[in-house]
């Protein structure tokens, strides 16, 4: 055994990574079909696929997985020997590849074995163990390759996960882009791509997107500045002074917000049409900015963190509580305010049970929620469907955009307010 | 002269006190007047005098009604002056109610001005009687930028919780002890005080009800504690991936994750869940990939649904708690993972020595609020699965993942039972009170607000 000591690699990795890689090349040539095609090993499957009158394109998965597994057998071997930093990039980047087309097998090999006519009616349970096998294998090797080449692991991980996250979103968006219209569809890419569903989103009579979309934005717009100002208000009144009756009115709002919000829905409907304001957006507006003295706390927090000295100071320089409030503490929480601001604005895009309570079967007073929810009811859906994507995505694109360009302020705000 | 130079409480002003201040507490703001401060003083007054002719114009008829919520049900009566029988309009339990409360509330604001007057006058005479400066009226006003600023910056909010927040909050509460179910819709029939009966069908009887609210009771705790900690942990690890060493482009990977919280919960539950269908896209493409010979009932069969709403809400959650938990992250010191690593710690020692520990610290607040939003998550299981599938062993309308919030929604817009939407509401709050007294004792955050000034 010999024990090299090379700068750049973790050398202890380097007797598992190369046995990880030898039971992958162990693997091809293991039983890889099923019971009914016989068992056969990857490398005759990989003959019958060649030769089959109508291979499918995406048999190259199947081509690539093996070979470079044995090309990463080769690498492997000849770091082995003579170990150095530019082999064992070169043979972690092979077996990323390796790695990733083992993979794909996992949703291409059905339709590569049945269209090349070896197996009917493939199962994956069904695949031979040297499948599996192969499949673990590129994973060790790729983890101890990795490991040895002083990589973090994590990137896998991190890939996996990223694919998983973004697959209903890509989804979302090839579906908006989709020609062909309805829910239920076979396939997952669309087969002719137009930007028609965004054309008839804004211009169908039945469906009035526009003025939803408009209607959001004015709730959403007034909601920022009006919630905005009043959590800052009542945060600052009880994180920066003292008066009697303080703890007492934060207990109060406490007992309020244990009740669940739509408890008091009916009732406050009830009220909005006394006060003739029901079925209009203004209502919805009112009562958000009524209700938003509740979420102070997350504020409060972070004044809390404000030193005291600063406020003291001021007083004593002969400025008033109002102008504290409003020329330093203000200038002071930047990133809550983006915090609140933002929180509100999504908040309203996406808050459904109070308007849609509100607007009954308004339509013209609908907001984007109430619209998009009512465009997927199980009677509309097949014919909305693309256009429901449409309008999901003309939504989210500008609020995602806003929050990647604001997150810093997002984890500045809560990790301000939460401590210990 | 003896002049006591301590300050009079709400009882001692009135035993103490002179002829105008025992007068004042019947007319209120006279010792306001008496000791300089006119405009306020009648303003107190006027606010007396505008209560007491709602009280006795209106206000007692709206109390009365409280009490029987109503006598005259609608139906045929005798019309003596026409000497037919016709249809008459009868009371309607719901607007008495609702009335009535608005008259309590009313009330309420009245007595805090009573008592606001009470002191004010007290403040005023003390002022007087020691020799200092009595405000004038302008002078009130202008304190409201300084020491008396949360009068000011309040009032808004505290007008709105009062008209939008409390007052229907009070009602719904009343309206649990009152029978208004489906067959007691007003104006066609009237509905009365019921006492506690509304709580013990739904708790003890042998009931339908009974029946459907012990395993939603559990469903929700089940959800609840699975979907926090999912997502606690998942978070966790995400973000630990994310900020260790030898990961390059991490505001990359980070973006990548917080896309899905940029889309509006709503769009990821309802995109997500048509993909879920019976022949939505993931059934389409498992059956394509071979992974399952027929469609899984992913949103269908009760097990396999609420495994589903569990690992979509971990799909939406984990993004929220791997930003929040990287802010934590890099407070923690720096120190600590050197001093464990010469030490010889390995990266699992660590993460439950010195992470873990640390982060349970700082988030048991937000993991508690976390718990309890979930009992309460509205949206992950009505736009996902609606409540459904549905059940016959159910009372009408709950369905297997149906949580008690998702139930009390469907129970006021759908079976229009609002007594027991009122009974769970209350309920909700009894289980969210307990989880949040829990806080109050165990988080130093909590009691000790000035930590950080």
């Amino acid at each position: 055994m010999n024990n090299k000591i090379v700068i750049g690699l973790k050398t202890e990795y380097l007797l598992r990574a190369f046995i990880a890689v030898v039971i992958g090349f162990a693997s091809i040539l293991l039983p890889f079909t099923s019971a009914d095609a016989g068992r056969k090993n990857m490398l005759s499957t990989m003959m019958n696929v060649l030769s089959a009158d109508n291979s499918a394109k995406i048999s190259f998965f199947l081509y690539l997985a093996a070979a470079l597994t044995i090309v990463s057998l080769v690498l492997g071997v000849i770091s082995y020997l003579k170990t150095g930093v530019k082999i064992v990039k070169a043979w972690m980047f092979v077996q990323i590849f390796a790695t990733f087309f083992w993979t794909t097998l996992l949703f291409a090999l059905k339709l590569i074995l049945e269209e090349s006519g070896i197996e009917d009616n493939f199962l994956l349970k069904n695949a031979g163990f040297g499948f599996w096998i192969g499949l673990a294998a590129s994973y060790c090797s790729l983890v101890f390759i990795m490991k040895l080449a002083e990589v973090n692991v994590g990137y896998i991980v991190l890939t996996i996960l990223g694919v998983m996250w973004m697959f209903p979103i890509l989804w979302i968006l090839l579906t908006s882009l989709r020609a062909e219209q309805g829910y239920y569809v076979g396939y997952f890419f669309p087969k002719h791509l137009t930007l028609k569903n965004f054309y008839d989103l804004f211009h169908n009579s039945a469906v009035p997107f526009g003025k939803w979309w408009l209607n959001t934005m004015i709730v959403a717009v007034c909601g920022c500045v009006l919630n905005t100002l009043i959590v800052l208000g009542t945060a600052f009144i009880l994180s920066r002074t003292r008066f009697s009756g303080r703890k007492q009115f934060m207990n109060i709002l406490m007992i309020i917000g244990m009740f669940p919000g739509f408890m008091s829905m009916v009732a406050l409907y009830n009220i909005l049409k006394g006060l003739g304001l029901n079925q209009s957006i203004g209502a919805l507006i009112v009562v958000g900015a009524a209700g938003a003295a509740m979420g102070y706390h997350i504020t409060k927090g972070y004044f809390d963190t404000i030193p005291k000295a600063i406020d003291e100071a001021a007083i004593i320089d002969g400025a008033s509580r109002l102008q504290i409030f409003t020329r330093i503490t203000i200038p002071l929480s930047k990133s809550i305010i983006v915090y609140q601001v933002l929180g509100t604005f999504l908040g309203a895009w996406s808050d459904y049970i109070f308007p849609r309570l509100l607007f009954g079967d308004r339509q013209s007073s609908y907001t984007v929620a109430v619209g998009l929810f009512w465009m997927t009811d199980f009677r509309r859906i097949d014919s909305y469907y693309t256009q429901f994507a449409a309008g999901a995505v003309v939504i989210a694109v500008p609020i995602v955009i806003l929050f990647i360009w604001l997150q810093r302020f997002y984890v500045e705000g809560l990790s301000g307010s939460v401590k210990g | 002269m003896d002049r006591e130079y301590k300050r009079r409480n709400f009882i001692t002003t009135f035993t103490k006190g002179n002829i105008f201040s025992k007068l004042s507490y019947v007319f209120c703001g006279l010792a306001n007047i008496r000791y300089g401060q006119v405009t306020k003083g009648l303003l107190f007054l006027l606010l007396e005098a505008c209560y007491l002719i709602f009280l006795f114009t209106t206000g007692v008829n709206l109390l009365r009604g409280l009490a029987t919520l109503g006598e005259h049900e609608q139906g045929m009566g005798y019309n003596e002056a026409l000497g037919i029988y016709e249809m008459q309009a009868g009371d309607n339990s719901m607007i008495i109610l609702l009335t009535g409360v608005v008259a309590i509330v009313v009330t309420i604001c009245f007595a805090a001005i009573w008592l606001f007057s009470i002191s004010s006058g007290e403040n005023a005479r003390f002022n007087h009687d020691h020799g200092h400066h009595v405000n004038n009226f302008i002078e009130d006003v202008k304190s409201l930028t300084n020491e008396n600023i949360h009068f000011l910056l309040l009032a808004i909010p505290v007008v709105g919780l009062l008209i939008f927040t409390f007052t229907p909050l009070i009602y719904m509460i009343l309206m649990a002890f009152t029978n208004y179910d489906n067959e007691h819709q007003p104006p066609g029939h009237l509905f009365d005080w019921v006492a506690l009966d509304n709580f013990k069908t739904l708790l003890m009887s042998s009931e339908k009800l009974s029946q459907t609210f012990w395993p939603v009771l559990g469903w929700t705790f089940i959800w609840g504690i699975f979907a926090t900690f999912s997502c606690y942990f998942g978070g966790m690890i995400l973000a630990m991936i994310i900020n260790s060493k030898g990961i390059e482009f991490k505001k990359f990977w980070r973006t990548i994750f917080v896309v899905t919280m940029g889309i509006p919960a709503f769009i990821s539950l309802k995109v997500v869940g048509t993909m879920l269908g019976e022949k939505g896209i993931f059934n389409v493409l498992i059956q394509k990939w071979g992974w399952t010979a027929s469609a899984v009932p992913f949103l269908t069969q009760a097990n396999y649904a609420r495994v589903s709403v569990i690992l979509v809400n971990f799909w939406i959650g984990v993004p929220v708690t791997m930003l929040m938990v990287s802010g934590i992250l890099m407070n923690i010191p720096a120190e600590l993972y050197e001093s464990a690593r010469i030490d010889g710690a390995s990266p699992f020692v660590i993460f439950r020595k010195i992470t873990f520990p640390y982060m349970l610290f700082v988030t048991t607040p937000y993991l508690i609020a976390n718990l309890i939003g979930n009992f309460n998550n509205f949206s992950a299981i009505y736009f996902l699965t609606g409540g459904g599938p549905m059940t016959l062993d159910y009372y009408k309308g709950a369905g297997k993942t149906d949580l008690l919030v998702t139930w009390l929604y469907k129970l006021t817009a759908d079976t229009n039972d609002y007594n027991l939407a009122a009974t769970i509401g209350i309920l909700i709050f009894i289980i969210s009170a307990t989880f949040t007294l829990i806080t109050f004792q165990r988080s130093g955050s909590m009691k000790n607000e000035e930590g950080f000034q």
